[in-house]
């Protein structure tokens, strides 16, 4: 069993050390029920071996940036085979190719207000900056932030551009957008602050299809210009 | 289903919305579980009128609605005490079940004591399963009424009949003037001393705009340690994140499954029912306990269920 007995640093903050906290550098947790593991490049290794345990204590797992989130059933706690499986070597796991999706994307113009500074930065011209995003494979992350908004890794180093400074009230549906590494897709009107570049039509979110999400975690996107 | 009766909306509350116990296994796709903010009000509703724990029902927030019934029928309320009547002048009693006549109104005024409360219709209430859950998303608009919170003019399905409905039911009994329980939560080390001495010292007050995504909160800003920006992690409601402005937003039952801002804490899940009660004006207090106490807790909470 790991040590939960100490903090993560040198702090010494009396009010929160009378308790052994539930803190390692690897194994936190968020809330009593979710057990949150430092996954690296491995996050999607860990999240499908910690689903094909089929743990009585395991209600789902959340995989994010990095870290997977282990969300325990109500009262339970989480067992030593968790916790054996968790000190595995996730990077021998077999990598699970995903579904490969061209998308469609009209870049630049009204649908993609960013997409001249961000070329501009990169020092490229913007037909050279729509080429190179156009030239790669990503891969579905994880998804989080809203509905079936799919963080997609992949995007070549200098299109990466930081979040605005300050987040737009409204972003269009379909938006694309490179938020620092990532290249991501709003499935739904709404707040946002990543770089918009252009606009895809497909899809991203229907809770009333089948697979309400069109993009999952490991599926594999190629953005092709209309 | 077959549906055998209706209730009218003849005037909306603040925000009523149909929820049941929620939308479980799609927060991979990032759809939180959502559902009724209190699971085990709505289920001791459900079972006074003699429902299936999965029957939907309606969650009231502040200020309630007027509804008819056409047929009569079953009822029930739990949760927090709010201004309440009939139209045939008959008493309305809490965690009890009480029969409406043919065309009875009942009208739910303003909350007394806390926030929210919960109806269950003998039956249930019928929406379309989206996602495997007839609760409302409000923030992609979808599930329960059309995805969005009753009006009036609604009118709204009852499903068949089930069970032996149960004569009365025992709410638990909480001190509200305890203060929150929290797990120290996966970024607490990086906040300054000063800033985690005002998180446990300092009442802070509940915001006008927090909903059920998250209660925003004011009060000390509670300062962070100089730091990169934090990956996007995880997160799950009661998590206690703190944005720039040092302001802590506790996360709701319709917050996002994950987030950039560091957690501090995160509440236990025994006081999560608390969390549903909070309103605007109120203060809440912060104090930390271990995971085996917070397990306890919640065994405890759960007994008789």
């Amino acid at each position: 069993m790991p040590n939960f007995g100490k903090m993560p640093s040198s702090k010494s903050n009396p009010l929160i050390r009378q308790v052994p906290l539930a803190q390692t550098q690897r194994w936190r947790w968020v809330t009593e029920r979710g057990l949150r593991v430092e996954t690296g490049a491995f996050t999607l290794a860990r999240y499908r071996a910690v689903l094909a345990a089929g743990l009585n204590e395991v209600e789902s797992a959340i995989p994010a940036d990095g870290s997977l989130l282990i969300v325990l059933y109500p009262r339970a706690a989480p067992s030593d085979a968790l916790y054996a499986l968790l000190s595995e070597d996730a990077s021998l796991s077999p990598i699970v190719p995903g579904r490969l999706h061209l998308l469609p994307v009209e870049y630049g113009g009204a649908v993609g207000q960013d997409l001249a500074r961000l070329a501009d930065v990169a020092g490229l011209s913007v037909e050279a900056a729509i080429a190179l995003h156009c030239s790669v494979e990503y891969r579905v992350m994880f998804i989080g932030f809203q509905p079936g908004f799919a963080y997609l890794h992949g995007t070549p180093a200098v299109l990466q551009l930081p979040r605005l400074a300050r987040p737009r009230t409204h972003v269009a549906v379909g938006s694309l957008a490179i938020g620092g590494a990532y290249t991501g897709i709003y499935p739904a009107i709404g707040p946002g602050g990543w770089n918009v570049i252009g606009r895809v039509r497909a899809n991203l979110f229907d809770p009333q299809r089948d697979t309400p999400a069109l993009l999952m975690p490991d599926d594999r996107v190629r953005f092709v210009r209309e | 289903m077959s549906a055998d009766g209706v209730i009218d909306v003849l005037q909306a509350g603040r925000c009523d919305l149909v929820m049941d116990g929620g939308r479980y296994g799609f927060t991979h796709l990032g759809v939180p579980v959502g559902g009724a903010a209190d699971a085990q009000a709505l289920r001791r509703a459900n079972r006074l009128v003699g429902n299936a724990d999965t029957a939907a029902g309606l969650e009231i927030v502040l200020n309630g609605p007027v509804l008819s019934f056409p047929q009569g029928g079953w009822i029930a309320l739990t949760g927090a005490r709010f201004g309440l009547s009939r139209s045939s002048g008959d008493g309305v009693e809490w965690d009890k079940a009480l029969l409406m006549a043919r065309n009875e109104q009942l009208i739910v005024g303003a909350a007394r004591s806390g926030c929210r409360c919960w109806l269950a219709v003998r039956g249930g209430l019928v929406v379309p399963d989206v996602m495997a859950s007839r609760s409302t998303f409000l923030p992609a608009s979808f599930g329960g009424m059309q995805g969005r919170p009753l009006r009036a003019g609604d009118r709204l399905t009852v499903g068949a009949q089930s069970g032996a409905p149960m004569l009365c039911a025992q709410p638990p009994v909480r001190d509200e003037s305890l203060p929150f329980r929290v797990i120290p939560g996966p970024q607490a080390a990086d906040f300054t001393d000063t800033g985690l001495a005002a998180f446990f010292s300092v009442p802070y007050r509940v915001d006008a705009a927090s909903d059920r995504r998250g209660v925003r909160l004011s009060g000390a800003p509670v300062a962070a340690m100089a730091r990169g920006s934090l990956p996007s992690q995880a997160v799950l409601p009661g998590a206690i994140q703190i944005p720039p402005d040092g302001q802590p937003i506790i996360l709701g039952w319709d917050g996002p499954v994950s987030g950039g801002y560091p957690v501090i804490a995160g509440l236990i899940s025994a006081d999560l029912p608390r969390l549903a009660q909070l309103k605007p004006g109120d203060t809440v207090r912060f104090a930390t306990v271990t995971l085996d106490v917070a397990r306890g807790l919640a065994r405890e909470a759960m007994d008789g269920y």
